[in-house]
This record gives C-alpha cells, sequence and structure tokens, in this order.
C-alpha cells in the first residue's frame, strides 16, 4: 500500500503523502532502536527520531494530509514513550521479550485464526453480505472441530464437520439476510448469541463439566526441511502449523479468484450493483448464498485451528471476540486478502506481545491482554474513510 | 429498412397490473430489423413496464412475445440476452469501480484454464465493436471517471456485445448534452444499417421526430396509436400523448422586483469527488421575483443549491441573504437568514417517511420557540399548526398523525412546499419542486411559488424542465459547467436557451414541461 | 426507483397494506408501529421457544416440563393466589431474583434502544456496565462514612459518568472519523474486561487486600447498599433500584418523544439527510445518544453492585453477558420503553428461572440451561432483525380469518423470476 502510493509520487516533488509515511517509519525506528537487538540504552537518538516524526506529520497534516499526518504525530510520541520505558527497562529482561523469531511464531499462531475468519469475512462483503457472524461462525468451527475430531477420531474429518457447521449457521445467517432482508448487523448479531447457546449447549450436555478429553487428534505442525533449526528462520516458521501455511496459501488463490477470475468478477459486480449483475442475467442471490457459506466455512476453519490445532481443548466463548478482529482485519486490509494478512499478522503479533509482557511486571501483563483491542480500535480509526467498502454492502437485493 | 420486413420482436396483447392497478392493458407492439420505433408517452402511461416485460423484469398477467415469429417465454434478464435482447438502462446499470471492458463482459467473460480472465481478448473485442459503430470508450477506464454519455455508450456496447439484434434505449437522451444526443443519433443510424430493431423510449416529442421511423403512443397503460413519422407533427404527436390540446399555462402578472434578498458572488464548491463543480458563479434574486436557474443535469446545481442551504461548505465565494453572510456556516445559519428550501428529493432530504406528518411539519422550525422551549417540544402547537399547514395547502390522504410514508407523492410534495413557506423565509431555492407530480400539483405548486413571490418573497426555482422554467420565472438564469452562461427573459426561444445550456449548439427539450404521471393514482 | 414505481408503491399501499409494508421497509415499519405493536414481538418470542423447545426435545428432554420448571423457577408463580405455604415463599424469593435481574435488563436494554433510535447499534452495553460496576464498587467501597443517600447517589452517579465516557468514545468516532460503532464497542467491551481484570486481579490495585487469595474487590459500605423494600436483605430481598431502573424508563420515553433532542434523534435515527437538512448536527446527535446509552448502563452496574452484589470477581467480570442480553430486550421492546420494560421481564425471568439456584435440576440441567437462554436470546435476535417472518404469518393468519386468501400474482412472480434468475446465468 505504501510503496504504491510512494510510487504513484511524481518524481521531484514533495508529497505531504510520503513525508507523513517518512514519519511513520521513523517514530516506529525510535522505538525499535531501543529494542534486541540494536538496544541503544539511551533515549536521545529516540527522541529525536520521534520528534522528527512529529515535526514531518505536523507537515502532513498543514499540507492536507491530515489523517496520515494525525497518525505520524501519534505514533511519534507512542514511539518515544516507548524507548524512554525500553531503555529504563532491564536488558534481560527486553531480550527475553523480545525474542523476535519467538514474537514472530506467535505471531503467526495468533494471526492464522483471524486470516481464515477475514479471508471468509471479504467474500461475504464483497458478494455484498455484512458478516457480523463471523465471531459465531468462529465459535462454531471451534467446538464442532473439536468434537469431530473427537468422534470420528481424526482432525481431517474434525474440520471437515467444523467447515460444515459454519457453513450451515453461515446458511441461517444468509437466509435472513439475502431472503428475508433482515438488518444484516443485527441478523450477525443473533447469529453470534445462537452459536454462543449452541456451542456451550452441546458442549455441556456432551462433555459435562469435565471438558474435551486430553487426547484428541490435533492438526500437525510442519516441520520445514531445508532450515536451521536453531537460527532465526528455524525458530520463527521451521515449526508452524499445517493450518498457518495454508492459510497464508489461501491469501494469493482467493487473491486470484477474485481479481483474475470470471467468477471473482461476478462476486464483485454482485457487491457493488447487484441490479447491473442481475439485468446481465446473473444469479444474484444464488451467489450471495454461495458467499456467505463459504465465508462461514472458512470462519469455522479459523476456530477450529483454536480448538483442533492450536489449543486441542475447547472452552466457553473460546474465540473472545476474534471473529470481529478479523472484522476490522478485513476493513483494515480494504477488502482485500493481501491486505487482510497484513492486518492479521498486525493484530497476531500485538497478541504475541501481549502474551510476553507480563515479563516485565505480572500484574501490569494483564491489562496487556487488552492491547490486541486496543490496537485494532486505532486501527480501524485510522484506516476509515480512506478504504470503500463494496457499495452494496449491507443492502439486500429486491428483485424489481 | 423494408417496410414489409416481418418483425424481429411482437408483444401482442400485454397485460400488466399490479394488484389493482393496470399498468399495461392489452398493449401490442412490434419492430422490425433495421427501424427505429418510438415508444412514446408521458411519464406513468406503462412504457417502462412494458420493457421490463420483454427483459424479462416483470411477468405479464397476459399476452405473449414472439421473437422472429416464435413464442418466447422470458422470465428473466438472461433470456432475453439470449434472445438477442438489450437494453440501455434509463439508469444505467453499470458497476462504478470497474473498468468499461469489465462492465462490458460481465456474465459473459472471455476466459481460458478454468475460468481466469481473458481482459485482452476482452479488450480487443470492446475496440472491434466500438470502432465499428463509432462508439469511442477506452476499455480500461474506470466507469465512475468517465462522462455520462462514454457510459451509455458503455451500455450499448455492453448489448452488442451480447448480439443484441434487437435493442431497448430508454429515455437515451435525458441525461446527454446536445454534442452527445448528435453522436447517439449517428450511432443509432449505423446500428439502423446493420439491421439493428431500434425501440427507442421517450416522452420528448422533438426527438421522436429526429430519430424514429415509427411511433407508438402509449397512454395511461394503453396503445393510443401507431404512426410513421412522416406525416407526424409535434401537435398531433401531443394531442394523441395527453389526448387533448394542453398547453401548460399559468396565469401570473409581472414581477416587481425589489431589493436583492439573496447574493450569490464568486462561488467555488467542490462536489463529493473533490471536483469543481460550482466554478465562480455569481447571481442575485430580488425580492418579488423567481429567478429560474435552468440547465442540464450535473452542471453544478446540486452542489450550488447545497452551498445555499447551508448543506455544503464552498471552497471560496460569498452567500449573503438579505446583507447577512452565510457561506460554510451551517443550515442552522441559513435557516435563520430566512433560507427556505424545498428539496429536490423529498424521500431522500426533503421527509422523514416514518414521522407522522405533524413531526414532518416541524422538521424546518422545531427550534423555534413556536415549537419547542427549553428542550421540550410544545406538542399541541406543533399538532394545531400541522393541521391548519394541512388545510392550507389541501393535503389529502392523512391527517396530523398520518405517517409521511403513506402519502402519495404529490401531497407527500405539498407536506414540503407548506413545511418550507410556512418558516416565511426570505429566500426560497425550490429545487425541482414538481418532480414526478401529476398535473394537478404541478399546478398547485407553481401557483404557489407564484402567489410567494407575490409576498415579496426572492425565489429561485432550479430545474431541468425548458416549459416550467418559461412558464413560472421572472428570469432565467442558465447554468453551465459551474457557471451561469447567459441570463434570458421568459420570452426565451427554446433555441436561444439550449444554446447557453449546452455551451454551444442545440439541444432537445421537453415539449410538454415535466409531464403528468400522476395518472395510476387514478 | 422511478417516480413511477414511487406511485405505484402509493397505490398498492392503499390497496393491500400488508403486502406493500412487505416491499418497502419505511412502509413496514410504519406498519409494525402503527398495527403490529405487540403481537409481532410475541410472535417471535413464542417462535423462538418453540425452536428452543425442540433442541430440548432433540437432545433427549421433555421441553413442556423444562419449561413448566423454569417458569416455577422465575417465581411468577407468586402471582398465582392458589399458591400458598412453603411453595408461596420460596416463589416470593425466586420473584425478587427475577425482579432484580430484570432492574438491571431495564436499563441495559435502554442502553441499547436508545442507540437503536438514533440508527446506532450498541454492542458495548457490556463495557459500558463493566466500567460502570468497577467505578461503583471502588466509589462504594472507599467512601465509608458517609450519609447513605448520598454515598448511594455518588456511586450511581458516577457510574452513570464512567459508562457515559466509556460509550462516548464510540460516538466520537463515530461521529468525527466514521468508525462503525459496532467495531468501536465490541473492541471497547474487550479493553473494558481486560482492565476489571487488572484491577482486582491477584495484586492488582483494587483488590481487596483483605482476601489476598481471592481475585475479586472490596466489599461495598453499609452506606453505599441500597435498601431491601421487599424479602431478606440477607437473602438478596428486592431493593429499590428497580424504582429507579423504572424511573429512567419514564426518563427515556420522556425524552425521545418530547424533547427535541428526542425528536432530533428520531430524525436522526430514520433519515439522516433530512435530519441534516433540517439543520441537525447529525455526529453531535451520536455522540449525545451515546452518552445517554453509557450512563444507563452504567446505572445498571451501579445497582447491581449496590443492590445485591456488593463486590465484584474478576471471573464474574469475564463471564457476564447482561450487557448483550441487552440487545435482545431492547429489539424485542422495538426500542420503546414499554416495551423494553416488558421484554426485560421475560429475560429476566429467564435468567432466573434456568439459575442453578432456582431450576429443579432433576428436570433439566442447570448449566444446560444457561445457554438455551442464550439460544432463545439469539433466535430472538435473529427473528427480530426481519419483521418479513412475523408479518408472514400474521398475514396467512389473517387470510385464514377471512376465509379467503387473495391470490398474489406479485409474490409468486417475484419467486418465479428469482428462480428462473438462479438457474439461468452461468455459462
Amino acid at each position: 500500500m505504501s510503496a504504491g502510493a510512494i510510487a504513484a509520487v511524481p518524481a521531484g516533488t514533495v508529497s505531504p503523502r510520503r513525508v507523513a509515511i517518512t514519519g511513520i517509519v521513523l517514530a516506529v525506528l525510535a522505538w525499535v532502536i531501543t529494542l534486541p537487538p540494536a538496544l541503544v540504552r539511551t533515549p536521545v537518538p529516540s527522541v529525536i527520531l520521534g520528534i522528527a516524526a512529529v515535526a514531518a506529520g505536523g507537515f502532513a497534516v498543514a499540507a492536507g494530509e491530515r489523517r496520515p499526518g494525525v497518525g505520524a504525530i501519534a505514533l511519534g510520541v507512542v514511539g518515544i514513550a516507548g524507548a524512554i520505558l525500553s531503555t529504563r527497562a532491564g536488558v534481560g529482561n527486553l531480550k527475553v521479550v523480545f525474542t523476535w523469531s519467538a514474537l514472530v511464531a506467535a505471531a503467526l499462531r495468533y494471526a492464522t485464526p483471524l486470516l481464515f475468519a477475514a479471508l471468509g469475512g471479504i467474500i461475504s462483503e464483497r458478494s455484498g453480505v455484512i458478516n457480523i457472524g463471523l465471531e459465531g461462525m468462529m465459535l462454531m468451527g471451534c467446538f464442532f472441530g473439536i468434537w469431530g475430531a473427537d468422534v470420528l477420531g481424526s482432525w481431517v474429518l474434525g474440520l471437515l464437520v467444523a467447515a460444515v457447521a459454519g457453513g450451515l449457521l453461515a446458511l441461517v445467517h444468509a437466509v435472513f439476510s439475502i431472503h428475508l432482508r433482515a438488518n444484516q448487523v443485527v441478523s450477525g448479531t443473533g447469529i453470534n448469541f445462537l452459536a454462543l447457546g449452541i456451542t456451550g449447549y452441546f458442549f455441556t450436555a456432551h462433555y459435562g463439566p469435565n471438558g474435551t478429553p486430553s487426547k484428541i487428534s490435533q492438526v500437525p505442525n510442519v516441520k520445514l526441511p531445508l532450515i536451521q533449526h536453531d537460527g532465526f528462520f528455524g525458530a520463527a516458521i521451521g515449526d508452524a502449523n499445517l493450518m498457518t501455511w495454508l492459510g497464508i496459501a489461501l491469501v494469493p488463490l482467493l487473491a486470484i479468484f477474485l481479481f483474475r477470475t470470471r467468477w471473482g468478477l461476478r462476486l464483485r459486480a454482485v457487491g457493488e450493483k447487484p441490479r447491473a449483475a442481475d439485468t446481465v442475467g446473473l444469479p444474484v442471490l444464488r451467489i450471495r448464498y454461495l458467499a456467505v457459506v463459504v465465508s462461514g466455512m472458512l470462519a469455522a476453519l479459523g476456530g477450529a485451528y483454536l480448538s483442533v490445532a492450536f489449543v486441542g481443548s475447547f472452552s466457553q466463548d473460546m474465540t473472545e471476540g476474534r471473529g470481529f478482529i478479523a472484522l476490522a482485519a478485513v476493513i483494515f486490509g480494504r477488502w482485500r486478502p493481501l491486505g487482510a494478512l497484513v492486518a492479521t499478522l498486525v493484530f497476531g503479533f500485538s497478541s504475541a506481545l501481549a502474551d510476553r509482557l507480563p515479563q516485565f511486571s505480572q500484574t501490569a501483563g494483564t491489562l496487556f491482554q487488552a492491547l490486541p483491542y486496543v490496537l485494532t480500535l486505532v486501527a480501524v480509526a485510522g484506516v476509515i474513510g480512506r478504504s470503500r467498502p463494496p457499495a452494496a454492502s449491507g443492502i439486500p437485493y429486491v428483485k424489481e | 429498412m423494408e417496410p414489409d420486413a416481418p418483425p424481429v420482436l411482437e408483444l401482442r396483447g400485454i397485460t400488466k397490473k399490479f394488484g389493482s392497478v393496470v399498468a399495461n392493458d392489452r398493449v401490442d407492439f412490434d419492430v422490425r430489423s433495421g427501424e427505429v420505433h418510438a415508444l412514446l408517452g408521458e411519464n406513468g402511461a406503462g412504457k417502462s413496464t412494458l420493457m421490463s416485460v420483454l427483459y424479462g423484469l416483470y411477468k405479464p398477467t397476459e399476452g405473449e412475445i414472439f421473437v422472429d415469429g416464435k413464442p418466447a417465454e422470458i422470465d428473466s434478464p438472461a433470456t432475453a440476452i439470449a434472445l438477442g435482447i438489450g437494453m440501455v438502462h434509463q439508469h444505467f446499470m453499470l458497476v462504478p469501480v470497474m473498468t468499461v471492458a469489465e462492465n462490458i463482459v460481465l456474465g459473459q467473460e472471455p476466459s481460458r484454464g478454468g475460468g481466469l480472465l481473458d481482459l485482452g481478448a476482452a479488450r480487443a473485442r470492446v475496440r472491434e465493436l466500438s470502432d465499428r459503430y463509432g462508439l469511442a470508450v477506452d476499455p480500461d477506464a474506470v466507469i465512475e471517471d468517465v462522462s455520462v454519455g462514454a457510459q451509455q455508450r458503455v451500455e450499448i456496447l455492453r448489448a452488442l456485445y451480447r448480439g443484441a439484434r434487437i435493442l431497448v434505449l430508454d429515455e437515451p437522451t435525458a441525461v446527454l448534452t446536445a454534442q452527445e444526443v448528435r453522436e447517439l443519433v449517428s450511432v443509432l443510424h449505423r446500428l439502423k444499417e446493420d439491421g439493428t430493431g431500434i425501440v427507442f423510449i421517450t416522452h420528448k416529442l422533438a426527438e421522436v421526430l429526429e430519430v424514429a421511423d415509427r411511433i407508438t403512443v402509449l397512454r395511461r397503460g394503453k396503445r393510443v396509436d401507431t404512426v410513421p413519422r412522416q406525416g407526424a407533427s409535434e401537435r398531433s404527436l401531443a394531442r394523441l400523448v395527453v389526448g387533448r390540446d394542453v398547453v401548460l399555462s399559468l396565469e401570473k402578472t409581472a414581477g416587481r422586483p425589489g431589493e436583492p434578498l439573496l447574493a450569490v458572488e464568486e462561488l467555488h464548491v467542490r462536489d463529493d469527488r473533490e471536483l469543481e463543480a460550482v466554478a465562480g458563479l455569481s447571481l442575485t434574486v430580488r425580492a418579488g421575483e423567481i429567478v429560474a436557474l435552468a440547465g442540464v443535469d450535473g452542471n453544478g446545481q446540486h452542489e450550488l443549491v447545497e452551498a445555499i442551504t447551508g448543506l455544503r461548505a464552498p471552497e471560496s465565494g460569498r452567500i449573503s441573504v438579505a446583507g447577512r453572510d452565510i457561506a460554510g456556516r451551517g443550515v442552522r445559519a441559513a435557516t435563520d437568514a430566512g433560507v427556505a428550501h424545498i428539496a429536490e428529493d423529498r424521500h431522500r432530504r426533503g421527509l422523514v417517511l416514518p414521522f407522522t406528518l405533524t413531526e414532518n411539519l416541524a422538521l424546518r422550525e422545531y427550534r423555534k420557540p413556536l415549537l419547542s422551549a427549553l428542550g421540550w417540544l410544545r406538542l399541541r402547537l406543533m399538532r394545531q399548526r400541522a393541521g391548519r399547514l394541512l388545510r392550507e395547502y389541501d393535503v389529502r390522504g392523512g391527517d396530523t398523525d398520518t405517517f409521511a410514508s403513506s402519502l402519495s407523492g404529490g401531497n407527500q410534495q405539498k407536506v414540503c412546499v407548506a413545511r418550507e413557506i410556512a418558516s416565511d423565509p426570505k429566500v426560497l431555492i425550490a429545487h425541482q419542486p414538481t418532480r414526478g407530480l401529476d398535473v394537478g400539483a404541478i399546478e398547485f405548486v407553481h401557483r404557489r411559488l407564484v402567489a410567494e413571490r407575490d409576498a415579496g418573497r426572492a425565489i429561485l426555482l432550479v430545474s431541468l424542465e425548458y416549459e416550467e422554467v418559461r412558464a413560472v420565472a421572472d428570469r432565467i438564469l442558465v447554468i453551465y459547467e459551474g457557471k451561469i452562461a447567459g441570463e434570458f427573459p421568459p420570452e426565451a426561444t427554446e433555441e436561444e436557451l439550449g444554446i447557453a445550456m449546452t455551451g454551444a449548439g442545440k439541444t432537445s427539450m421537453s415539449f410538454l414541461a415535466s409531464s403528468p404521471d400522476g395518472e395510476l393514482e387514478g | 426507483m422511478s417516480p413511477e414505481d414511487e406511485e405505484l408503491e402509493v397505490e398498492l399501499a392503499g390497496d393491500e397494506h400488508v403486502e406493500a409494508a412487505l416491499r418497502s421497509p419505511a412502509r413496514l415499519n410504519a406498519y409494525v408501529r402503527g398495527l403490529g405493536g405487540a403481537v409481532v414481538p410475541i410472535l417471535t418470542t413464542v417462535i423462538a421457544f418453540v425452536v428452543a423447545g425442540l433442541v430440548v426435545l432433540i437432545t433427549g428432554h421433555d421441553p413442556l416440563s423444562t419449561y413448566k420448571a423454569v417458569f416455577n423457577g422465575t417465581g411468577l408463580n407468586w402471582l398465582f393466589p392458589w399458591i400458598s405455604g412453603s411453595a408461596r415463599t420460596t416463589a416470593a424469593l425466586e420473584l425478587q431474583q427475577t425482579l432484580i435481574e430484570t432492574t438491571a435488563l431495564i436499563l441495559v436494554g435502554l442502553a441499547v434502544a436508545f442507540a437503536f433510535r438514533a440508527g446506532l447499534f450498541n454492542i458495548g452495553g457490556q463495557g459500558q456496565y463493566t466500567v460502570g460496576a468497577i467505578v461503583a464498587v471502588w466509589i462504594g467501597s472507599s467512601l465509608s462514612g458517609m450519609t447513605p443517600v448520598l454515598h448511594i447517589t455518588l456511586a450511581i452517579v458516577a457510574a452513570a459518568l464512567a459508562g457515559a465516557a466509556w460509550a462516548g468514545i464510540a460516538g466520537v468516532l463515530k461521529a468525527t472519523l466514521g468508525v462503525h460503532e459496532v467495531i468501536s464497542t465490541i473492541m471497547l467491551n474487550w479493553i473494558a474486561v481486560w482492565l476489571g481484570v487488572y484491577l482486582f486481579q491477584l495484586g492488582g490495585p483494587l483488590q481487596d487486600p483483605a482476601q489476598s487469595s481471592v481475585p475479586v474487590s472490596k466489599t461495598i459500605a453499609a452506606s453505599a447498599k441500597l435498601p431491601v423494600f421487599w424479602g431478606n436483605p440477607n437473602l438478596q430481598g428486592l431493593d429499590i433500584g428497580i424504582f429507579i431502573a423504572l424511573a429512567l424508563v419514564v426518563v427515556f420515553g420522556v425524552i425521545i418523544n418530547r424533547t427535541r433532542l428526542g425528536y432530533e434523534v428520531r430524525a436522526v435515527g430514520f433519515n439522516p439527510d433530512a435530519a441534516s437538512y433540517a439543520g441537525m448536527n447529525v455526529g453531535r446527535s451520536y455522540v449525545k445518544v451515546m452518552l445517554f446509552c453509557g450512563a444507563f448502563a452504567g446505572v445498571a452496574a451501579a445497582l447491581d453492585i449496590l443492590g445485591w452484589k456488593f463486590q465484584l470477581f474478576t471471573n464474574d467480570i469475564q463471564a457476564s453477558q447482561i450487557g448483550f442480553l441487552g440487545i435482545a430486550v431492547a429489539l424485542l421492546g422495538r426500542n420503546t420503553a414499554i416495551g423494553t420494560v416488558a421484554a426485560a421481564l421475560l429475560f429476566g425471568s429467564l435468567l432466573t428461572g434456568t439459575s442453578e439456584r432456582n431450576l429443579d435440576p432433576t428436570v433439566f440441567d442447570p448449566n444446560l440451561a444457561q445457554y438455551l437462554t442464550y439460544m432463545i436470546q439469539g433466535l430472538i435476535v435473529l427473528l427480530v432483525s426481519t419483521d418479513l417472518i412475523a408479518l408472514r404469518v400474521l398475514r396467512s393468519g389473517r387470510g385464514i380469518a377471512v376465509g379467503l386468501r387473495r391470490r398474489r400474482p406479485d409474490r409468486a412472480e417475484a419467486a418465479a423470476s428469482a428462480d428462473g434468475a438462479s438457474t439461468g446465468g452461468t455459462p
């Protein structure tokens, strides 16, 4: 995104946008240099960098690029604060928390469920149906995935059961939002409650107070050959879960589908202007049904990752708002698969950080659990207005 | 054209009912290869319904359709397309964020290797078609960035791409400039030569005489007559269309303009896409006069009205009402200075449809002591005042507690007019105040405007209808590309105005003013 | 839509009211407000209970006896004059529980309903409630020795302000940057949860030092406890909170229907374009409304804390779903004052009736019953999201009653062309 924006600027002119982006980079740098491996122990260079970032932001705001400018200013301040904090922290602690390879590995773990759900969200919204129910569909996959893996004895079948369960719940959402012309946000909220009820009910009915058994078939990790397993890459990606790779592989596939195939073109047309799609003979409602169901299946796979691949058990409301973070990733990623991947990695990274920060202080660490949510809020606030959702998303299509 | 060629398309005895309303009543219509057959009628005469039946959007209650002499069951646009019927919709059916080529091929995309789009092939095909018929488009341009005329060309190309032998154009000139109309006519000629049968839907008589080979007139859902162009005149057609001689006339005395109440100076306003829509416009409206702002749609009228009424902040320039500067100060400042605004779109702006009439009638003045005090609504006064206004403006079909949504269009508009005039404004902006109204309601609105002028208000009438402008205004300003392109007396001829409205050249303007469409209300 | 179609629709509205209502949202809305007011929510509830009953049946229980046990657990049988003796005492206890739950539900319902009136979807009642609870328990436990009236008032007002501020963030983000309130309020919910857990966890800044091994706040002072007027204060009798809630219902109704603010809010909710045309500041209305919503949710939390909870556990913060129940309450109550009270009573009853304390475990496992409530909640929200279902049921009912089902060519036709479209297309 930023690279494109920079490339678009004709040579020789100073674009305020470019200045703002430079400011953002400086702000990030201000903090990063105080972390391993650089570990600068005095805040002075960071303060200088931070002030430069703020100045760049100020310039951009003055020149009319308000949003990135404000972003640069805010990040500049955060960068300075972060740098001061980390220069005061013990080197040992910093080294434990900011073990980059471990952070990357954790970020991938946290990003995977978000990625599946976000890709699902993209498909649904591109077809013109808002899917607030992603959370519920994830939760369905989360429970029915582990239930399937337990009962049928194989994680493959577990994932299959999860996808079917998520797809079925999505079908309910589809019927309501497409045929019954429901308010899609309200209907999606109902879907979320319903999923909470259904999963909790069957979980309690089937497993009782003991919870899921401990030995359930789990999605394996992929030991990458040809990689030094004690090096950075080895620790970061040498032992990632199969589903993580599947999710990442889905990104280019979905991008090609959306932007390079006839079906993608049709899907987007239906989401942008259904009446136009209708008049050239496209089955608007059927396309939407398919999109919503597929989105539910993907979200469910994301949920199943949590239980069948990551944790190996299920607990009530296990998704903890991840469906909504995925939704935010859809917006942040501008309804594009690659954008969603970047967004989920950012959110995943913040979760990974939140996991490791308690190193500094056990009590304050709890507070960091809120970091992904804060970041999501800030990200959505920062990006909105510059990204345009599919024009017909949220509007039921009524044939003449 | 061969006069005795068998019709490629024939509609026989088409009847379409909506509940108890008969939109089409046993209509016969046919098109031959290589002719332009105009379907003429007022708004609401049933033209669009008939074409929706033809295109598979509505299923006829009764009647049959024949294509190439064979009976055809057209139950969806897909079937219509397969039968070689192409439609150029009045409101373009294009996806704004996609390219010209993508829009043209959508639904029948050239592809290779399992569904991968072959945009190269699409581009080539688009170029080929556009060269053949003189429909200049850039296949890679994004629809929302190209002109309205170009969008229409894309629609035509899309139909041709699908192999249309019968092309239906629904009110194709409504949004075009004169130059674009001329280009369209020449394209139609080329299509005729190629053997395409063309249905040309319009309510503009002059156009019909220019392009049609045969003319079928619809009135109140029924086919009145089918006549050849030879021998037809505007007057004879007009009689067929309305069933009587109609001249829209309005009795009014000459205005007696007083001091200037609305003064706009060097106004610059940007539109939603940040393009300059109003480009250094100046105008003055005096007390006791009606100034009409005439022009083709999309020449900055919206943005000008929004700027004057406080809905949009201008980039620069001054707007003063009775000497008070209100530019960029918001709607409340404009209202307080004495601006009232009959909105162009009563459903989107003018009314809160789920509100009662009492609540709707209070929208402009709810903050004044008359209707609320210390943050409390004075509900009884609100209702009393609403009752009075409903009687005064003869609003039918509801009382003070009726929801606005359940009134007919004409009565909804009366509510809007009543509310705005009741605020006792110095300046009244009437933006297409008769759009979609029947004759009776149009007359009511026009009379009311003149009466308010005589009461000393300054009235700016923004209209796309030539006849309305001439009938109501004391002075006519023509807006073109965000500037005033000329000032005319009401006696100005259509030619004079047309030249100004298009920068140059003549445009076809409506002969019948905003034609009646209320007949379905019974 | 062309003017031609508009006129047609108007014509249809006069001709066949329900039919037209099915076609246009605006008219639907008017119709529902006009005629279907109470009928649609009741039908919705019945459908939801039937569907949930099916789930009960499928999983091998008897839905009728289950619902009967749930009903008995609500204490609503106290209203039956023939219940006497110890059964009556138990019923009274249970009814007090139900009304305590109802109190908070009314207020979180209002927090959602007010937002809906402005066209906003406040999913953040939970977070606003949490923040309110944190502040209420903090004030309630830290200023002992005050006069009760003052202490209680202070705690409630502070909780209201806290909730308002929390909701206000979402309002400001919506008004200034256009951030969709659904996303912002959901994120704020989770932020509030972790804030609360942080404060009251072991070693947290506000954790009760007297119970160093329990993650809980300090217990509020006696001066901050709401007086109980029905039942035993030691057995969670009914406190005066319910009157505060009912008073706020009146305040809500008056604001919405009688004040300039309410008029503006409703206009903004129905049609923001028309509202700004009338000179209203849409963004500012959003902020104002969210402030009210947050305040309602904050008071709900304060009444819970001061009325019967007295302290705040971290696992309570994490498990609470009350803000979400508020969504169902508001929607089922059609965002009206009276409707909210009725819907709150329904969900309050469900909560108590399915609670471990009140539900007869020999009939149905209370652990399961809790999820039955969520399911019913989900079904109700889902059903309320479209009025088409209930309207169709209504209409067919009417048709049978008249003994004459009109032929509806347009609907049949729409269905036919929809099918046609879905079979054509894709080569």
